[in-house]
């Protein structure tokens, strides 16, 4: 898998353009102005502001100019966060919305359409699993009992669609593996059973909190096969660092 | 009793005080003891160990070989096992070095070095597992805890009742014999110990340097007892620059430790529990022991001058501010001494920092916050009153020099937000001490009280650490290139508009905890708008430039330096509120890349160019400009190399707060197609390794270059050339005085009144003295004096 998602992508690629732009111009003004204006040897001081010790200096101002660079970052600004709005919805769509459906019956497939201009995974339904974060360690439930707010599945997933091993991750020693199906989406729902923790999916782009006594969630659209790390990262204490799980994605 | 005597006998009482504190050990609040089962035994199963229980641990040789397996048999004897029963016991293995696998499904690994008993190995009293010998030379330590349970699980009592434990401890050395490796918190103490006597040398030396025909007590305790008892705001001014770069020097000396330890992957210099107390310091002692009181020590210094004031509204409420600072850092640091320090981070998150895995330190270390609270509280109240009611005649609100407008919203900004953390911390502290419930969950507490507290104040104190560093950087451009800065109302509403936007950003810490979607949103967008008038200040700097004349000075090339930094740090900081893209940079390295260039690239530099700026006034000598040109190119370029690439290691996959990582390797294949080296799966990226070791060189460089600085001032106190009153041409108050200042700082006080206080003229045409709307809704809130009621 590559190391960031598509949707993070496109998103990364349009900021790093305007940073280059703004960049660019910020630095380039400053880069000319450090030079254009230096101070020669032996020159008469023009004082243009009338600078006297106890005495406050003219004011110094360009209405036009203040207003201009109060508006146009204003503008880009507004832009950027237009852009920055559709892809918060999908990352945090409800589930029964177009983007996600409802939880899949059984023999159904969450049929995930990937679109590669915005990233965006679209699923006709999904399936819904656990994972529970303590200290120092994750473990995983493919067929979780949680309420029907959460799920209202009658029947177990195939060992196809989720499965539950462990591997040894070079460092990390053994690991526990949630292996998942790729074209399927996956909803996390997530508790912890001590502090605050919080899994981050490195490949997926996506990481959110597991809180104690409350649940959150967090949805796994998979597309392509492979395996990823999963970190911990929500500081927990002593074994914070080793807190790893593995998501293997199979076709 | 006269005056000496009195003070010398207080001085004897406090060192008595500070001796005390030293010797006692640290408070102790929770029962259980440290966090992991190494430290603390099996006290679930009983307080202490029991004689009758006998661990034993075969298998092991004397010496051992370089990455040789071990097959390890270990059990227990004695205690109220019996075979009859369901359960029979358990244990817990640890090791210091090489790795532990388990064998059979009886025993199970927590991490490499650490193995325990399941749930199907708890009815036997023997297991089986295997050690891999490290492969290169240590001093080996196996310490073992076996427990011998009576088998009443499900019982009324609870099934860990009459259970009984014991502890074994085995060394194992290697073929080479090594010396103990060094405990990273005795180098750390006995470094904070060495820079603290050293501090005492060079202020006797500064001393004697002045009187060197009176260098005896009779002269010395007055002259240490005068510094220690001060209320003249330059004196103040300079203790919280000794405190402050003192401790900018100790939070340094923690970063390149960690940093050591970071260096190479799976590296083992720091173990994580002493990974966790030291980033947890780092950052506490970074921003509350050495950005605040920096910035507290040039407002104190120049906010009077500037606004031409004799000293502070509030002198002996001032020095009281700045002494609760070291006693607060001594209670935070007594964990540091007692090697468990607190664990939590700086932003002690719940319900970790009560919860009973946290390190007793930790207790100490809300104790020594609450302290810091009171400090900025009174400070921020102190320069609001000055500011308010002690600016020149001739001097309005719209007539203030930059860096007092920057600390009177910074002040603000402090005051109204640090009592939330007061609050957060006083529960936390409660908590932790006499069991109320405000963080834990089970009890109907709320953790989630904790972040909203914390980050309503974090937020609105990293722009109370970097609005100064604003001010500074004006004044310094603006006498630089021989202009007034442009657009000076424009700056001020922008300076006030970061400070009231600050308050309504601080959920953008919050996105990956489960926030209600509207408020999603509306955070993402104030968040991104606090960057319209930190742009349009950046924007006026440049343009102040303009049609100037440019004098390059050390504090010039420091200014310049920052609208480098700071903007870079600034475009990093677009990216965290496009929230898709914060759930994967959150509590990643582009989060501490972000931080650090925006509170060293901002405030730290902004800090340096005031230093450079300032110097000349407040000694009365000249800083060599060599030494400080050689200071800059060091520090910037090392500095460069040392935060920049932590934006790449972000992106890829680095955790924050991680004591260590891991990289991927490709197969390895011999000539034969035979497989030398296994390809490793699921880590990061091999360049994350070679890109850490260069951040280490840096940050060992840029660390050291800063000495340059300490060099410089302290040759300069003893053979810099005499400043004069305004070396560089500015126009506000304090360029009137002489270098030094007298004291009081300007006018005399005779008959219950001051006189000869300065006038600021105006060179603007306008109708002097008469107040703006703002003065006069202003002056509705003032009371009146007692002459002006009975006329």
């Amino acid at each position: 898998m590559a190391v960031t998602s598509p949707l993070f992508n496109v998103l990364w690629d349009e900021y790093i353009i305007w940073s280059l732009i703004v960049g660019t111009f910020t630095f380039g003004w400053l880069y000319h102005h450090s030079f254009a204006y230096r101070s020669t040897e032996g020159e008469e001081l023009p004082n243009v502001d009338e600078i006297k010790v106890g005495v406050f200096p003219k004011h110094n101002d360009d209405l036009r100019l203040e207003v201009a660079w109060t508006v146009l970052p204003f503008l880009l600004i507004i832009y950027l966060t237009y852009i920055s709005w559709a892809p918060l919805d999908h990352v945090w769509a409800a589930p029964g919305s177009d983007t996600r459906g409802d939880e899949c019956l059984l023999g159904e497939s969450s049929n995930n359409i990937f679109y590669a201009d915005t990233g965006f995974v679209n699923s006709e339904c999904y399936h819904v699993i656990e994972i529970t974060g303590q200290q120092w360690f994750w473990s995983f439930d493919c067929n979780p009992d949680l309420d029907e707010e959460f799920t209202t599945r009658d029947y177990n997933l195939s060992a196809d669609l989720c499965a539950v091993s462990s591997q040894m991750v070079e460092g990390y020693g053994m690991q526990p593996v949630i292996n998942l199906k790729a074209g399927e989406t996956y909803l996390l729902v997530m508790e912890s059973e001590d502090v605050t923790h919080a899994p981050w999916f490195l490949e997926l782009s996506t990481k959110e909190d597991v809180l104690q006594n409350q649940k959150t969630t967090m949805w796994l659209p998979m597309t392509e096969t492979g395996e990823s790390l999963i970190l911990c990262t929500e500081y927990c204490g002593d074994a914070h660092s080793l807190m790893a799980a593995v998501v293997s994605v199979h076709n | 009793m006269n005056r000496e005597k009195i003070v010398s006998r207080t001085l004897v009482i406090f060192a008595i005080l500070l001796i005390g504190m030293i010797a006692v050990p640290s408070a102790t609040s929770l029962p259980n003891g440290v966090a992991g089962v190494k430290d603390s035994g099996c006290n679930c199963h009983g307080a202490v160990t029991s004689d009758s229980v006998i661990p034993t641990l075969e298998g092991l040789p004397e010496i051992y070989n370089y990455s040789e397996v071990y097959i390890l048999n270990l059990g227990f004897t004695g205690g109220p096992s019996d075979p009859a029963n369901i359960n029979q016991g358990g244990f817990n293995l640890w090791v210091s070095d090489g790795t532990i696998s388990p064998v059979d499904a009886t025993v199970q690994s927590w991490n490499p070095n650490e193995v325990s008993h399941t749930d199907a190995g708890n009815d036997q009293t023997s297991w089986t597992m295997e050690w891999t010998a490290p492969a290169n030379d240590r001093n080996v330590e196996f310490i073992l805890h076996t427990n011998s349970v009576n088998g009443n699980a499900g019982s009324s009592e609870g099934g860990t009742s009459g259970d009984e434990w014991n502890r074994l401890s085995i060394q194992v050395s290697s073929p080479i014999v090594v010396l103990e490796q060094a405990n990273p918190f005795t180098v750390l103490t006995t470094l904070i110990v060495v820079s603290f006597v050293l501090l005492l040398l060079v202020l006797t030396f500064i001393f004697y340097q002045n009187n060197p025909e009176s260098f005896d007590w009779e002269h010395f305790a007055p002259w240490i007892a005068g510094w220690l008892t001060t209320t003249d705001h330059k004196r103040v001014g300079t203790l919280y620059f000794l405190a402050g770069f003192f401790f900018l020097g100790i939070g340094g000396i923690m970063a390149i430790l960690i940093r050591i330890q970071l260096m190479v992957p799976g590296n083992d210099f720091l173990t994580q529990d002493q990974y966790n107390q030291f980033f947890t310091l780092h950052g506490t002692t970074m921003i509350f022991l050495a950005a605040m009181p920096l910035i507290n020590g040039v407002a104190n210094w120049m906010v009077p001058l500037q606004i031409g004031a004799p000293d502070l509204a509030l002198p002996r409420l001032n020095a009281m501010s700045f002494w609760l600072q070291p006693v607060g850092a001594f209670l935070i640091f007594t964990g540091v001494f007692s090697g468990t320090g607190a664990d939590t981070g700086w932003t002690g998150y719940a319900p970790y920092i009560v919860s009973e895995t946290a390190h007793v330190g930790t207790t100490m270390w809300v104790a020594g916050q609450i302290l810091l609270v009171a400090s900025s509280t009174l400070t921020g109240i102190n320069f609001l009153t000055t500011i308010a009611v002690m600016r020149a005649p001739g001097m309005g609100w719209m007539q203030m020099p930059l860096f007092t407008w920057s600390i009177l919203v910074a002040n603000l900004m402090l005051f109204l937000s640090i009592p939330a953390f007061g609050v957060g911390l006083i529960q936390v502290y409660l908590d932790r001490v006499i069991g109320t419930a405000f963080y834990d969950a089970a009890s109907g507490g709320d953790p989630l009280l904790w972040s909203h507290l914390f980050w309503y104040f974090g937020h609105p104190e990293v722009y109370v650490v970097i609005v100064p560093a604003f001010g500074i950087i004006s004044e310094v451009v603006a006498t630089s290139a021989r202009r007034s800065v442009f657009g000076y109302r424009s700056m001020v509403y922008a300076m006030a508009g970061i400070g009231i936007v600050s308050f309504i950003v601080y959920g953008h810490h919050m996105f990956t905890s489960g926030m209600d979607p509207t408020l999603r949103f509306v955070t993402m967008l104030t968040t991104m708008l606090v960057a319209v008038p930190t742009g349009i200040k950046i924007f006026n700097w440049l343009m102040t430039m303009n049609g100037g004349s440019l004098v390059y000075r050390t504090h010039t090339l420091w200014a310049l330096g920052f609208l480098v930094t700071f903007t870079l740090g600034g475009i990093s900081g677009m990216f965290f509120p496009s929230m898709a893209m914060d759930l994967h940079l959150h509590e990643s390295y582009f989060v501490v890349a972000h931080f650090h260039y925006v509170l060293v690239g901002g405030t730290v530099f902004g800090l340096f160019c005031g230093v450079y700026y300032w110097f000349p006034k407040m000694t009365g000598k000249m800083l060599s400009e060599k030494l400080g040109v050689l200071h800059f190119l060091t520090a910037f370029i090392t500095y460069n190399g040392l935060f920049w690439p932590m934006h790449r290691l972000g992106v890829v996959g680095m955790a924050r707060r991680h004591h260590t990582y891991f990289i991927s390797v490709d197969e390895v294949r011999g000539v034969n197609g035979e497989v030398i080296t296994e390809a490793v799966v699921g880590a990061l990226p091999p360049e994350v390794a070679g890109w850490n070791m260069f951040i280490t060189i840096s940050a060992i460089l840029f660390f050291f270059s800063n000495f340059i600085l300490i060099a410089n001032v302290i040759i300069s106190l003893i053979r810099g050339d005499k400043a004069p009153a305004d070396p560089w041409g500015g126009w506000s108050f304090e360029w009137m005085t002489s270098s030094p200042p007298p004291t009081p700082s300007f006018g005399r006080f005779e008959n219950g009144e001051w006189h000869d206080l300065p006038t600021l003229a105006d060179a603007n045409e306008h109708i002097a003295h008469e107040p703006s709307r703002f003065a006069i809704w202003f002056n509705k809130l003032m009371v009146a004096d007692k002459e002006e009621v009975e006329n």
